[in-house]
């Protein structure tokens, strides 16, 4: 039976267009494809035509939740080829907001996978958690997302006593909670046995495929830029990467929430011993014919800008390479041998953020040829059944 | 393994084959070969260096001639081969026969500056629409685009 | 009578879609934190639907590409009249900072007509939820 299933958003409310193509025989998966460009709007392109500053604020609008990662990625790059290096203190202001939008991202992370696996609870949960950190955002920099808080040579608002004080304080209550859901989550049979052994992605794939973020680390791949290449204030700070050998959706989740609690510890530590000092440094207008390859851990993998420059107050070039991208062909053969009721689950897994909300799935048999169409709230409802029917996974354990 | 170590190692293993090894900074090593050698090249780096994750593929338009780089990344920081393929000419061996991750890459390679790798898996365009005219290589220094007129409703142009 | 009724009804519940045509997410997520439990827009009678034959009002985000132009319109279609249209953040208003690229036509109103703008990069959820009770206001 030929299956057109126009699959709606990953979230009802998140849309964005890619399509997928399956080919399906019964409920089983054979084969994926996916068609991207639904979102592209030719930023590489636009990015030559305006100057190193202004530059700035088009890549932090690249994403809407990890803007910060894309800023301080480009902003690293162009210090670099302008051979300036910003002060101590500046540092740790930035990669203390790096922290609590990696917090903020991983919660809503959470609140998806739970909304995907039919734990809407959890969802509410921890959003209304999120809004904690997104406070004390919005006290640190203005805004509750697109942060604008760095500039060439720094960044461009300090922190005082108070502010520091009410971050430590907000960072407190969210330990607290984060610890109570985790004990919820490791304690309900059915939340666990929904997420084990979905989306299952061996060591030797996920090193072939170029995964990237947690969901190679989920597969026992060490991969962490924060660890490879240490730069800034990360060769200071003591954290660890996290990993997990279970290689599928339930390990993605677990490594997640051991970065949830890293992240809380590494911005305690960046609270606590705040160096006093600028915040910035003076940059120059033009740069030198350089180039420079940087990168950063974003909240869902690495994030890669290449930037060229040619002696004049724009860039000759700059390359961008969002983590998702690399996780595509790590998804379609996660998908391989899947449930067609899996797909929503496998796909919320990878944590997609650039061109990921609504998907057009197509399924094609290769028997028959027929066409059909389901909405997506239908295929989450046929998953949710088909859950109850099945009986639970015994032996099933919360690997943390 | 630190940075004049594997530079050292790869000058021994693939000597003939690079053609410039730079390190401009920190952890970052740049190495330039020919066309020609790029598959061997990283099948080498792949069987005894182990480095296996491409980051990414740039292409750069540099007038004359096209300049790809590949960026790999490891335990120890990264590492770039860059080759140069000329403008009328703009072929290039595709790499997914030693790194299956680099499909994408290429199509996009493919797609913007209308670069044509050969032996890909999978040439199909990846992210220009449906309905884009051909032969319109958007990163190209070359091509412009020129923003039709836009109608605000209930108000002057 | 039923004229009444139905107006009423309409005004006090409105049930709404969220389109995004190729959005970088912030307005989105702003969207979504609108039902959490902090602003929790539920409790006024708001639904959100994942179907363009339910929504009363839709609410649209992002630049349009030209990839999803005529997918917009469809959906545009696809809803059953009387219908309204938000456009939410600076991107549906008229392009925001990717005014000028290629793949991009400008705002929302070059597609289909738009009845309330909310400004903002992103919009805060409450400017949303104003935007909305503006909307209802001049039913």
């Amino acid at each position: 039976m030929k299956f057109t299933i126009p699959i709606g958003p990953q979230h009802p409310a998140l849309k964005e267009p890619i399509s997928l193509r399956m080919t399906v025989d019964g409920e089983v998966i054979r084969d994926a494809d996916i068609r991207l460009g639904y979102n592209h709007r030719g930023l590489e392109k636009l990015a030559e035509e305006k100057t190193w500053i202004q530059n700035i604020y088009l890549t932090e609008r690249i994403c809407g939740i990890c803007s910060h990662s894309h800023s301080t990625c480009y902003v690293q790059g162009v210090e670099k080829l302008m051979e300036i290096t910003p002060p101590r203190r500046g540092n740790y202001i930035r990669y203390l907001v790096s922290e609590l939008e990696r917090i903020h991202s991983h919660l809503l992370w959470l609140g998806v996978a739970g909304h995907e696996a039919g734990f809407d609870s959890f969802f509410m949960y921890t959003w209304r958690d999120r809004e904690v950190v997104m406070d004390i955002l919005e006290m640190i920099s203005g805004n509750r997302v697109h942060y604008a808080i760095n500039t060439l040579g720094g960044v461009r608002r300090d922190l005082d006593e108070m502010q520091v004080k009410k971050s430590l304080d907000g960072i407190d209550i969210l330990k607290k909670r984060s610890e109570y859901y985790f004990k919820i989550g490791a304690n309900e049979p059915t939340f666990v046995a929904r997420l084990a052994r979905v989306g299952y992605l061996s060591k030797q794939q996920a090193i072939d495929l170029c995964a990237v973020g947690p969901t190679a680390r989920a597969s026992g791949v060490p991969r962490d830029v924060r660890k490879d290449d240490p730069h800034a204030v990360y060769d200071e700070v003591p954290f660890d990467v996290c990993t997990a050998d279970t290689c599928d959706v339930l390990g993605r989740v677990v490594v997640r929430i051991k970065e949830l609690m890293e992240s809380y510890k590494i911005c305690e530590f960046v609270l606590r011993n705040l160096p006093a000092g600028d915040i910035a440094v003076k940059a120059p207008r033009k740069a030198k014919p350089n180039e420079f390859l940087s990168r950063y851990e974003a909240p869902r993998g690495e994030n890669t800008h290449y930037i060229k420059s040619n002696g004049s107050d724009k860039p000759e070039r700059l390359k961008v390479r969002a983590p998702t991208l690399a996780n595509y062909p790590a998804t379609v053969d996660m998908l391989k041998n899947g449930f067609i009721a899996d797909i929503p689950l496998i796909f919320a897994a990878i944590d997609p953020c650039i061109c990921c909300a609504e998907r057009t799935v197509e399924l094609i048999n290769g028997r028959t040829g027929e066409e059909k169409f389901v909405h997506f709230s239908e295929l989450r409802k046929m998953a949710e059944d088909r859950f109850k029917k099945l009986p639970p996974k015994r032996n099933v354990e919360w690997p943390l | 393994m630190t940075d004049v170590e594997i530079m050292d190692k790869a000058k021994s293993l693939f000597g003939d084959k690079i053609v410039e090894m730079t390190n401009p900074a920190a952890r970052r090593i740049f190495i330039k070969v020919e066309p020609q050698n790029l598959v061997p090249l990283i099948a080498g780096l792949r069987r005894d260096l182990n480095i296996t994750y491409v980051a990414t593929i740039s292409g750069v338009d540099l007038g004359e001639s096209f300049e790809i780089l590949y960026h790999f990344g490891h335990e120890h920081g990264s590492l770039t081969v860059r080759t140069q393929v000329p403008r009328t000419n703009p072929h290039v061996e595709s790499i997914c026969s030693v790194i299956p991750g680099a499909i994408f890459y290429e199509r996009e390679l493919q797609d913007m500056f209308g670069m044509i790798v050969d032996h890909i898996p999978d040439p199909r365009p990846l992210i220009l629409p449906d309905d884009w005219p051909a032969s319109n290589f958007p990163l190209r220094k070359d091509w412009k685009y020129e923003r039709p007129p836009e109608i605000i409703p209930g108000g002057k142009k | 009578m039923l004229d009444r009724l139905v107006r009423w009804s309409r005004i006090k519940s409105p049930w709404i879609l969220h389109l995004n045509s190729g959005a970088c997410n912030a307005c989105d997520i702003e969207v979504v934190a609108a039902l959490t439990p902090r602003f929790d827009v539920e409790r006024l009678g708001v639904l959100l639907k994942a179907t363009p034959r339910h929504a009363d009002v839709i609410i649209a985000t992002g630049p349009v590409t030209r990839q999803i132009k005529d997918r917009i319109v469809r959906i545009y279609e696809q809803t059953p009249d009387p219908k309204f249209v938000i456009a939410v953040g600076a991107c549906a208003m008229s392009g925001c900072v990717y005014r000028g690229a290629y793949n991009i036509m400008g705002g929302l109103d070059q597609v289909i007509p738009v009845n309330v703008y909310v400004p903002g990069c992103p919009a805060r959820p409450d400017a949303i939820l104003d935007g909305v009770v503006k909307l209802l206001g001049t039913l």
